[in-house]
């Protein structure tokens, strides 16, 4: 078995690591290859797949809806033509906002996937939310699925949370991702641009401790109890200057814009160069829910996440990180518009794959087609691929571990989304 | 409204006799921003839980005199720079303002919504700056403080989010004076229409640009799923098999399907806002901002809504209407909201036995104009309540305000007050999905949201945001001698009483001998107290009620 110890020297003498990482910084998989670290981004909301990523010379799609709330093949602003994609005779693009992703679909480190989702019907966000959160299909499920897709996950890379010198899972949201529940170690981090001090100065950590005993049994004593350990984990990997002062983080090339979405990338960037054991970290991006004015909405949308999403790639890169970074929705929106230039709840839509080992610049999944009869109740994307067998790809998941992290996955065919 | 007088007539079917005993700081703690200034704490101490309850259930409409001064009081800064061309031209800024919108007519504040008209961002989102300011005064002042518990609780149910969409932000001071204040302890059914007729709720879930021949379904979706009957009863199983639902052909259905939300959808076309839009030929909307109800959008044919039919070409409204007649006497809707309410007042651990007798009385009382209040009632005197001491967790606006009341410190509401509460997760009237925040104690003690409670309170004792400077002198109700003293009575006002050692540890942490003489009118004695109250507030013991 390769040890870490072996690995990081392997990896040291072929140069792998850029000079700002510090050794020791990557998470392990028991085989001992690195696992990369897995980034889930969630289109909160419900993303119009059918705007974001579309057979734009496809006349049911052409007919349901006005311009400005597809993709189009040509004018001013044409939609980005992909190669490799779906069907015969198909044209899909993606959305011309989109065109740092586009890069990277060229380039190879980008797969779009598309009518993919929750195989229930249901049309609700917060419902869909949830089980997709918790990996199951129905509501019946929650007796055998009280946790999050990700706490069974990090289970089934023995990570089980008690150790106040890991932080193997983060959310770079201001409240945890219900994807770890009850993963109770996880550390939510939206921004780390201030470091992680507390609150009352010098003696805080020492008034605090005794406040918030470790080994307490109540929820607010133990989470308080977290935070203090892991706070100060993250706080003693921060880099600063001689007068003690923060150094802000700016990695070069990545050219991170300052918005929310940004911050949180980059606080779980910081945190995988730190070697804390990172190996899962959720993020948002919101609001995708456009049920009206889509236009405009959706413009500023695709940008920010795509954008965002380049510098982080660039970052991780840059660093020699491995990551793979899945974004995702509950559920894609109508075919056809509302009267107030939007769409309302629907059902399929695309999912994205970046990063390393994704076999990318092609598209994946079976497109069901967009003829009325084709529609899943007559009106939504019909969903042909069970987002969990995307994931589970993804994660590369062993065939003993499937059930666990996805109870009642039924088994198919590979996608082939990984080398 | 014609009640003047505090002072509900008491007496509840559902709990015959003497209520159970109940902790004082529980009640307070629970259906108040923790306990206040003495003479509030031994009113509630002489006329007990069940004569206090129904004062607070019977509010005069309005707030009482002192808040009322204090909110005529407050001023809020407002401050930005000249705009110049190429942008909009508008001078520079920087002054205390009163909370002017917080009375205005929507009409009034309507041409906040006008982008032709050059203004800076601060002017035009000042609405929502002040209604969140006026909650924070309320919260902290108020006579009424169970009535502002529930405000909070049904801006949350009936939740909109201000902080984006400009018109949302002008119609705030109208949604929680005239909607959300106005119902808190009221008729559901009545609430109901208050709300889905609100230019907050028609701008916030998209109807007011429904149209007939392809519905917006936002707002019918979370009528039913968040406002109403829930989303434990929503059956899509069934999809669009409506008849399989059991109940459905007797008219009773059990549940809703998505069925239910396209017809829904199309009952509501047509109730828009007065927002100037054009009406076909040289008619206009006036652009008011008040509801609306244009026939020509409207789809008037007929429907099918919880398995009852609906004729073709009913009256102005009345599909709407009928609609939620519907729903708010589903027994479902019963349920849900008084689940709902008894999870929000007694916690996680409700007795199935609770649970019922408050369905109950919701469904009973539903055509009576106090019927919130008289669950309310209810649920406070069940022995449920009365076991249920440090079951609840203190969101943020609850945290603040009970340190404030705790303290005494003199208090002015701001801006950055309002920031630091967003900051531990509670976004006053800026949350953006219709949930409401969320309900599950892990979202406010995330990792996150631990550092930023502990930020908050901390913020607070610094006078961080200009809201004023803790006393710590004020706050001993006799002088303490001794550093212990102190610490003992800070954590005996701030969590009660039994919770010295919080004060004792507190002094560990920071190695000061219990014993130490100690002056609280010296400055350096003073500011040790004000480290120690901030520790205490930090302590486990004060983040649950």
């Amino acid at each position: 078995m390769t040890t870490r110890r072996d690995f990081l020297k392997a990896c040291a003498a072929a140069g792998a690591f850029a000079p700002l990482a510090g050794l020791g910084r990557l998470a392990f998989a028991a085989e001992g290859a690195p696992t990369p670290l897995l980034v889930v981004v969630f289109q909160r909301g419900g993303c119009d797949g059918l705007n974001l990523v579309a057979p734009v010379n496809d006349k049911p799609y052409i007919d349901a809806r006005t311009p400005d709330l597809r993709v189009l093949d040509s004018g001013e602003r044409p939609g980005l033509a992909l190669a490799n994609g779906l069907g015969s005779g198909l044209d899909f693009r993606l959305h011309p906002e989109a065109r740092p992703l586009f890069e990277l679909y060229e380039a190879g480190r980008l797969a779009v996937l598309h009518a993919c989702g929750l195989m229930n019907g249901t049309r609700s966000h917060f419902e869909a939310q949830d089980l997709i959160e918790r990996g199951v299909v129905n509501i019946a499920d929650y007796a055998r699925s009280d946790s999050g897709w990700l706490t069974r996950y990090l289970a089934t890379l023995g990570e089980r949370g008690g150790d106040d010198r890991r932080i193997a899972a983060m959310s770079a949201n201001a409240g945890m991702s219900a994807s770890l529940l009850r993963y109770d170690d996880a550390l939510a981090l939206p921004d780390l641009s201030g470091g992680v001090p507390l609150a009352g100065g010098k003696d805080a950590a020492a008034v605090l401790a005794r406040l918030y005993p470790s080994g307490a049994t109540d929820p607010v004593r133990q989470a308080g109890a977290r935070v203090l350990a892991r706070t100060a984990l993250v706080d003693a990997r921060l880099p600063r200057q001689p007068d003690g002062r923060l150094t802000p983080y700016a990695p070069p090339g990545a050219n991170y814009e300052n918005n929310g979405f940004t911050q949180g990338l980059q606080a779980i960037a910081r945190l995988a160069r730190m070697d804390v054991g990172l190996r899962v970290a959720c993020i948002d991006h919101a609001s995708w829910d456009t049920h009206d004015a889509q236009p405009g909405r959706f413009n500023g949308l695709v940008g920010q996440l795509t954008r965002g999403l380049a510098a982080f790639h660039r970052d991780m890169a840059a660093a020699g990180l491995p990551v793979r970074v899945v974004v995702m929705t509950e559920f894609g929106r109508r075919l056809r518009a509302n009267r107030s230039q939007g769409t309302d709840h629907g059902h399929g839509s695309a999912m994205l794959v970046l990063g390393d080992g994704v076999r990318g610049g092609r598209m994946f999944g079976d497109w069901p087609g967009l003829d009325t009869p084709r529609l899943d109740q007559g009106v939504d994307l019909a969903v042909t691929t069970d987002h969990r067998h995307v994931l589970a790809e993804v994660l590369a998941l062993p065939e003993r571990d499937r059930a666990a992290v996805f109870p009642g996955l039924a088994a198919r065919a590979p996608l082939g989304l990984t080398a | 409204m014609a009640r003047t007088g505090a002072g509900r007539k008491s007496g509840n079917p559902d709990n015959p006799g003497n209520p159970p005993k109940v902790a004082d700081d529980l009640v307070l703690g629970r259906l108040a921003f923790g306990p206040g200034p003495l003479p509030e704490r031994l009113h509630l101490r002489d006329v007990g839980l069940r004569v206090w309850l129904a004062e607070q259930l019977a509010p005069p409409e309005g707030d009482d005199p002192d808040c009322a001064e204090r909110l005529a009081a407050a001023r809020l800064r407002i401050r930005y720079d000249a705009g110049k061309a190429p942008g909009p031209e508008f001078p520079a800024v920087d002054e205390m303002r009163p909370l002017d919108s917080l009375a205005a007519p929507i009409a009034q504040l309507w041409p906040l919504t006008d982008y032709k008209r050059p203004m800076a961002g601060p002017e035009r989102f000042r609405p929502r700056s002040e209604v969140a300011v006026a909650c924070l005064i309320r919260a902290v002042h108020s006579r009424w403080q169970l009535r502002e518990v529930l405000v909070d609780f049904w801006h949350n149910h009936f939740n909109v989010d201000a902080s984006q969409m400009v018109q949302v932000n002008v119609a705030l001071p109208t949604y929680d004076r005239d909607v959300i204040r106005r119902h808190a302890l009221g008729n559901f059914r009545d609430f109901l229409e208050a709300v889905a007729g609100s230019t907050a709720m028609l701008y916030y879930l998209n109807n007011r640009s429904s149209r007939a021949g392809a519905a917006n379904e936002n707002f019918a979706r979370e009528l039913f799923e968040l406002h109403s009957l829930g989303r434990e009863h929503y059956l899509n199983e069934f999809y669009n098999r409506w008849r399989d639902v059991p109940g459905a052909l007797k008219g009773q259905p059990k549940g809703f399907i998505d069925q239910d939300v396209y017809e829904a959808a199309r009952a509501f076309t047509g109730w828009v806002v007065e927002d100037g839009s054009g009406l076909g030929g040289a008619d206009r909307l006036p652009a008011s901002g008040h509801f609306a109800y244009v026939e020509s959008w409207h789809d008037n044919y007929q429907k099918r809504v919880l398995g009852v039919e609906f004729d073709p070409f009913q009256p102005a409204l009345a599909d709407g209407r009928k609609v939620l007649d519907l729903i708010a006497d589903h027994p479902a809707t019963a349920r849900h909201l008084s689940g709902k309410l008894c999870r929000r007042l007694v916690g996680d651990g409700v007795s199935p036995r609770l649970l019922s007798a408050a369905a109950d009385l919701w469904w009973r009382a539903r055509r009576q104009p106090d019927q919130i209040a008289r669950v309310v009632e209810l649920i406070a005197l069940s022995p449920d309540f009365a076991r249920s001491s440090g079951a609840r967790l203190r969101r943020p606006l609850a945290l603040a305000a009970a340190f404030v009341r705790g303290t005494g410190m003199p208090f002015t509401a701001t801006e950055g007050l309002v920031a630091g509460l967003a900051n531990a997760g509670q976004r006053l009237f800026g949350w953006a999905p219709p949930t409401g925040h969320p309900e599950e104690a892990a979202y406010w003690i995330s990792a996150n949201g631990m550092r930023q409670r502990w930020q908050l309170v901390q913020g607070l004792m610094e006078n961080r945001w200009g809201n004023g400077t803790v006393q710590p002198a004020d706050m001993l109700e006799a002088p303490a001698s001794s550093a212990g003293q102190a610490a003992d009575a800070i954590a005996t006002r701030l969590l009660g009483a039994g919770n010295a050692a919080v004060g004792r540890a507190v002094l560990a942490g920071l190695a000061v001998d219990p014993a130490r003489a100690l002056d609280a009118a010296k400055p350096a004695d003073a500011n040790l107290l004000r480290r120690v109250i901030a520790f205490t507030a930090m302590s486990a013991e004060f983040q649950t009620c």
